[in-house]
């Protein structure tokens, strides 16, 4: 378990942002596991998904629900803290604790609202390694992470090649497709076009955005599953019913799901940083910064890479990372690559796949043998 | 497809490559040659393996593998990334072995090629004889089970590579641990050598 610890970076010089401007004095709220060795080579860092958080092996504190990743981080698990520190910081532009919409602005006193900067996963990154730097460690052994999660691995790669041993990008992509993008449009519209989304004024009002956010969730939670699973998990099955009610109230189990899921969320999630995190991705192309070439993006990379993939990943597909292996390839790195087969759909990384976390604590274990 | 005693080939195969190469086991099992290449040779070593139980064995082991077929993930690397490619055993079992041995020719500087000869006496003794498709030690699966889907004969694989102008330097004959230079067909070898090595290239 870790207690989750707040520090204060960019106190001395700002951090410039890619669409100009910049945060100075911002907080980054993270956790650790397990112990730094003396050497300081057996780091871990965490990076997590869209609506994930610094709690990745500790139980959150809202929902009270264990870690998103307690089956893969702690003693004895795949990423085993008996012998790694991993490290977990939430995101800027996060909403559980690090610098955010819903923090205040030190410049006036208020909530940052909208008047926060958008920002991007290359800035995302920037941040990170200013704690990486503030907890005195000048080469992770690894980063790793999902999704969002998994362009934070590949921003890395390229933006401080030189500070990454290994790493593992999961079910992610060197930028969104016109599809990706969409998805996250239908999100973004449906907390605008709440009336109480009060152009993301609502920190201080009696109504909160909670229907957009909700609806949101919903189409995303949509994205994260497959056909099959939802399939073989509800099919048409009716929920408490014995016969169609002829209303608009949840009939099928499906729609109760996805309200449930819709409601659960907006308990634990800011509407704004919602807006902002889903532009970052929509923005991220990690060849931006070299004119368009992985190539170039890559070129300064010399660490050891596994990629993962799930079959029935259509959101972030097998497609989209062997893309990124391609491009790995070309330049001879050491690259590996996996494709789980699972009907779990993108969720896949966050559920119970036993081969996928073999082929994590494998390449984990043995690099770590190797170093 | 049968690897039994697959691994007194590893030191044949060593002879082949220099230290310090960078080499590519197309098909590479759980990693067992690239492995001991690495120890021996000190090799900068990548593979590719088809089923995914034998990628975990080589994740486990520290070796860069990618999960992929050699009949359509080689057009993935550019030409003669590696110094040397491997496909040992495998090409019997690909869906197109002429497209293979061009990826291979392409993207290394030299390719170490070696099949189950179909033209060794046994072979031709047990259609002779029995009427029945040949099993053995090097050919294990019955007709209706086999991943094998090309066989060749050495003479086969040496009009090949003289269609497609690959050039064939060297040849193996794995029964006495011998590596020689090559200098045209040869009745023995085609007869005699129940397993077919090569060590070919294309500029």
């Amino acid at each position: 378990m870790s207690e989750n610890k707040i520090v204060t970076l960019a106190e001395d010089e700002p951090l410039n942002l890619d669409g100009g401007g910049s945060l100075s004095k911002f907080k980054t709220a993270y956790t650790t596991y397990g112990k730094l060795n003396d050497e300081k080579n057996n780091s871990i860092l965490v990076c997590h998904a869209l609506t994930g958080d610094q709690y990745v092996a500790s139980d959150h504190p809202i929902t009270k629900k264990n870690g998103w990743w307690s089956m893969v981080v702690g003693p004895d698990k795949p990423i085993d803290t008996n012998k790694f520190f991993v490290i977990c910081p939430n995101v800027i532009g996060g909403c559980m604790g690090s610098t955010g919409p819903k923090e205040i602005n030190p410049e006036n006193g208020k909530e940052f609202a909208t008047d926060f900067p958008v920002i991007t996963i290359a800035d995302m990154v920037r941040a990170q390694k200013l704690l990486i730097d503030y907890l005195g460690i000048e080469k992770i052994f690894c980063v790793t992470g999902g999704s969002m999660g998994g362009m934070l691995v590949l921003e890395w790669l390229s933006k401080f090649p030189e500070m990454v041993h290994s790493a593992v990008p999961i079910a992610t992509a060197t930028n969104h497709s016109a599809q990706n993008i969409a998805l996250n449009e239908l999100a973004r519209q449906s907390i605008m076009a709440d009336p109480n989304w009060q152009s993301g004024n609502y920190y201080h009002s009696d109504k909160k955005p909670m229907k957009g956010l909700s609806v949101a969730r919903m189409a995303a939670h949509i994205s994260y599953l497959s056909k099959e699973a939802l399939q073989s998990k509800f099919g048409r099955n009716l929920q408490d019913k014995n016969s169609l009610d002829y209303s608009f109230d949840a009939n099928f189990q499906i729609e109760s799901y996805l309200r449930h899921q819709g409601f659960t969320f907006v308990d634990r999630f800011d509407a704004n940083s919602y807006l902002y995190i889903t532009r970052a991705m929509d923005y991220f192309d990690v060849s931006s910064a070299n004119n368009g070439s992985l190539i170039e993006a890559f070129k300064k990379t010399q660490s050891k890479i596994l990629c993962v993939s799930f079959t029935s990943d259509w959101l972030y597909p097998t497609s989209e990372n062997k893309k990124i292996v391609k491009v790995f390839n070309s330049l001879g790195l050491n690259v590996s690559f996996i494709e789980i087969e699972t009907e779990n759909g993108h969720d896949s990384f966050l559920l119970d796949e036993p081969k996928f976390f073999e082929a994590i604590k494998g390449f984990i274990n043995s690099t770590f043998e190797n170093l | 497809m049968s690897l039994i005693n697959e691994n007194k080939d590893f030191g044949v195969i060593a002879e082949l490559i220099p230290n310090n190469a960078s080499v590519i086991d197309v098909g590479c099992n759980d990693g067992s040659l690239l492995e001991y290449l690495r120890e021996y040779k000190n090799i900068d070593g990548r593979g590719m393996e088809i089923d995914q139980k034998k990628v975990q064995l080589c994740l486990a082991k520290g070796i860069s593998v990618i999960e992929g077929d050699a009949d359509t993930d080689l057009y993935d690397y550019p030409d003669k990334l590696f110094d040397y490619s491997i496909l040992t055993y495998t090409l019997q079992a690909t869906k197109s072995p002429k497209t293979v041995m061009q990826q291979l020719v392409r993207i290394s500087k030299k390719a170490i090629i070696s099949f189950p000869n179909f033209g060794h006496w046994k072979i031709g003794a047990s259609l002779l004889l029995n009427r029945k498709m040949p099993v053995s030690k090097k050919l294990s699966y019955s007709w209706h089970e086999t991943p094998n889907l090309h066989f060749c004969t050495i003479n086969d694989f040496i009009d090949l590579c003289e269609e497609l102008e690959i050039k064939i330097e060297k040849k193996g004959d794995l029964s006495n641990k011998k590596l020689s230079n090559f200098s045209g067909k040869n009745f023995l070898d085609s007869y005699f050598n129940e397993v077919g090595l090569f060590l070919v290239s294309k500029d």
